[in-house]
């Protein structure tokens, strides 16, 4: 039986950062503390960096986010267990660069949308709320019924409640489904959805990376490209990973116009586990070619320190922002 | 002033459509009141008794139906209150959301629910012409951009009615015996995006759909739809919606997305043209609500100067708001008194 400490009080991500400012912990470990992502093997062999400091508290912050999974709340109801989340739809301005800002369509105020984590078999409950002017909608992907398959729109103003099983296990999407659906989903209305195996995977590091495409002057083509919604952000805000610690990538291309993005990670090789459905590695490569909404979990560790780049090797895109790189700490 | 509803009339004779060398007015202006004969529609039983009635989604009800609780428990602005601390994963965060205590809960509890309810009576007749009212905004602005020979940006707004708004009304069409007209929409939309090329097959498809909808909204019985009360309602919809849009139009003082500019016009647009219809009952009911709504109508349609946006925002997201919620205000007394 998987001892789930989800539903334990967990601190929201201001306390966290409060506490991790104080620099009383160190802010990945501790957190997965907290998230009690894996169930018995020693957290202690996972060592994650501490995050650069100060660190911004904007909703849409890629380097809190990269690290972040939504577990959401867990209640009894008749004898069942609801896993149970929260999504607003709502509309912001986001500053993408000095130059360019966009209005969003996003989900609790942020682009990706929370990544939202739960295990084969939980009951969902996603409680929606659409406070953003146009009809939305949530189309998970994964087995469910007709009726929770997020077609039908929810209008301005009013909730509609999700509700399924998570399965199968693997990395999997949300996104809005309203046409155009590119619109819907380039402004911003989109995230993970991770459904764990029932067996924990090893412990690591683990990260979410989710590509994505700004039209920003609706052309139906992307002038700026992001990882986790900034642009260029990671270039400048380097990923730190410790030297030799497996990392569990969690990657999705939601990048929608353009037909592939092709993951490129430098002077390294990953396993790849495809959609995340395998418990297994399929095979070893340092290139992926991604259609939107592909994904897939990818897992590899660094031998020497430094600086690596990471970025679709569709250069173009990778110029207009969707780059980014991991900062290799030497281990002590 | 372009929102006058006889310059409108001009604006569109001028239309796509001068190459037809028409003068009729392509759009037919369709008050709720229209002549277009309404087929028999099951009239609302508006049971008043509480005991009786279907429970009210608290996620989705409308102010007027939230007023209900709010008569109950005779707590003022309730109705707001309940709408502000929107979503509800069960009823009992009424409480744990200190939108009631404990002891009022326990006094209403078996009037809501989260659960999807039918709606029914006047609540569903509102639904009904609001969702339909904003296919009129979407078709409004779609043809003041096909008339200015901009067939890509009115694109959209042919797009929006069936992509949006068309799944959310099938089943009341069905329901309520009018012919399906989402192929009707579709024609028009693939016409538009192939480029409308030919004014005279556009201008009449435009018109199909048009009609299709007026059609619709005809369903319901005259002295429904020239009943001023039920009217504010559907008006206090469309400006909720056009709120919304008006919000995610604007970026750093500028309007970045001119779509949803463009949509929170039509809506505008749309309910002054019901609010036309009604002002003269209403002047005689209560003429100083009338003059304060008329007053805040006025000035909020000053935001939309034209359907292409103005170089900076004529108001910002706050003073629009502030605007739609006085007219919402305004409104309130008279939907209590008939609730």
């Amino acid at each position: 039986m998987f001892l789930d400490k989800f539903s334990l009080f967990r601190p929201n991500r201001r306390q966290f950062l409060q506490w991790s400012m104080g620099g009383a912990l160190g802010i990945g470990g501790s957190w997965l503390a907290w998230q009690g992502v894996q169930s018995h093997a020693s957290r202690s062999e996972v060592a994650i960096p501490p995050l650069p400091q100060p660190i911004s508290p904007e909703a849409t912050n890629p380097l809190i986010f990269l690290r972040h999974f939504d577990y959401g709340t867990v209640k009894e109801e008749n004898g069942q267990r609801i896993r149970e989340f929260r999504a607003e739809a709502r509309t912001s301005t986001l500053q993408l660069n000095t130059a360019v800002s966009q209005v969003t369509w996003n989900l609790n105020g942020q682009v990706p949308g929370p990544t939202l984590r739960a295990k084969e078999g939980d009951r969902i409950r996603v409680i929606f709320y659409n406070r953003a002017g146009h009809s939305h909608s949530l189309h998970f992907h994964g087995i469910h019924e007709a009726e929770m398959d997020g077609i039908k729109p929810v209008r301005n103003n009013s909730v509609f409640i999700y509700e399924f099983n998570a399965q199968p296990y693997g990395v999997h999407l949300y996104h809005c489904h309203i046409a155009p659906v590119t619109r819907h989903i380039s402004k911003g209305l989109y995230g993970m959805f991770i459904v764990d195996p029932p067996d924990p995977r090893p412990p690591a590091d683990e990260m979410v990376l989710i590509m994505g495409g700004y039209d920003t002057n609706e052309d139906h083509k992307n002038e700026l490209y992001a990882f986790n919604g900034l642009p260029s952000y990671y270039m400048s805000h380097p990923i730190p990973i410790q030297q030799e610690q497996l990392v569990r990538l969690y990657l999705l291309n939601m990048i929608e116009y353009d037909l592939a993005a092709t993951f490129h990670l430098h002077a390294n090789f990953f396993e790849v586990y495809p959609t995340g459905m395998t418990l297994n590695p399929s095979y070893k490569t340092d290139v992926i070619t991604m259609g939107t909404a592909e994904r897939h979990i990818l897992e590899f560790a660094y031998r020497h320190p430094g600086r690596y780049m990471f970025h679709p090797h569709q250069d173009a895109i990778a110029e207009a922002g969707c780059m980014g790189q991991f900062e290799v700490i030497e281990k002590s | 002033m372009i929102f006058s509803r006889r310059l409108w009339a001009v604006t569109a004779s001028l239309a796509l459509l001068a190459a037809c060398g028409e003068a009729t007015p392509p759009t037919s202006n369709t008050p709720l009141s229209s002549s277009t004969s309404p087929a028999a529609s099951p009239m609302a039983n508006n049971s008043h008794s509480m005991g009786h009635s279907k429970p009210i989604n608290i996620n989705n009800a409308i102010l007027s139906e939230l007023d209900k609780l709010e008569a109950k428990l005779g707590i003022p602005a309730l109705s707001n209150q309940i709408q502000a601390s929107r979503p509800y994963g069960s009823t009992e965060e009424l409480v744990s959301k200190k939108v009631l205590t404990q002891a009022q809960f326990d006094q209403i509890k078996d009037m809501v629910t989260i659960e999807d309810v039918v709606l029914e009576g006047e609540a569903k007749d509102v639904d009904y012409i609001t969702k339909l009212g904003l296919m009129k905004g979407h078709l409004i602005v779609a043809h003041e951009l096909l008339i200015l020979n901009k067939p890509a940006q009115a694109e959209p707004h042919i797009g929006h009615p069936v992509e949006e708004i068309y799944a959310d009304v099938e089943d009341q069409l069905t329901e309520r015996n009018v012919p399906e007209f989402k192929t009707t929409l579709i024609r028009l939309q693939d016409l538009v995006k192939a480029g409308a090329k030919d004014p005279a097959k556009v201008k009449t498809e435009f018109q199909s759909s048009l009609k299709s909808v007026d059609q619709a909204i005809a369903i319901l019985p005259e002295t429904e739809r020239q009943n001023p009360v039920f009217v504010l309602k559907v008006i206090n919809g469309l400006l909720d919606t056009a709120n919304s849009e008006y919000g995610a139009a604007i970026a750093n003082n500028k309007i970045s997305a001119l779509i949803e500019y463009q949509d929170s016009r039509g809506f505008v647009i749309y309910a002054e043209e019901l609010y036309q219809e009604i002002a003269p009952a209403l002047a005689k009911t209560d003429p100083k609500v009338n003059a304060e709504i008329k007053k805040n109508l006025t000035t909020l349609k000053t935001v939309w100067p034209s359907v292409e946006a103005p170089a900076k925002p004529v108001k910002s997201p706050t003073e629009v708001t502030a605007l739609i919620k006085n007219i919402e205000k305004l409104t309130t007394p008279l939907t209590q008194k008939s609730s």
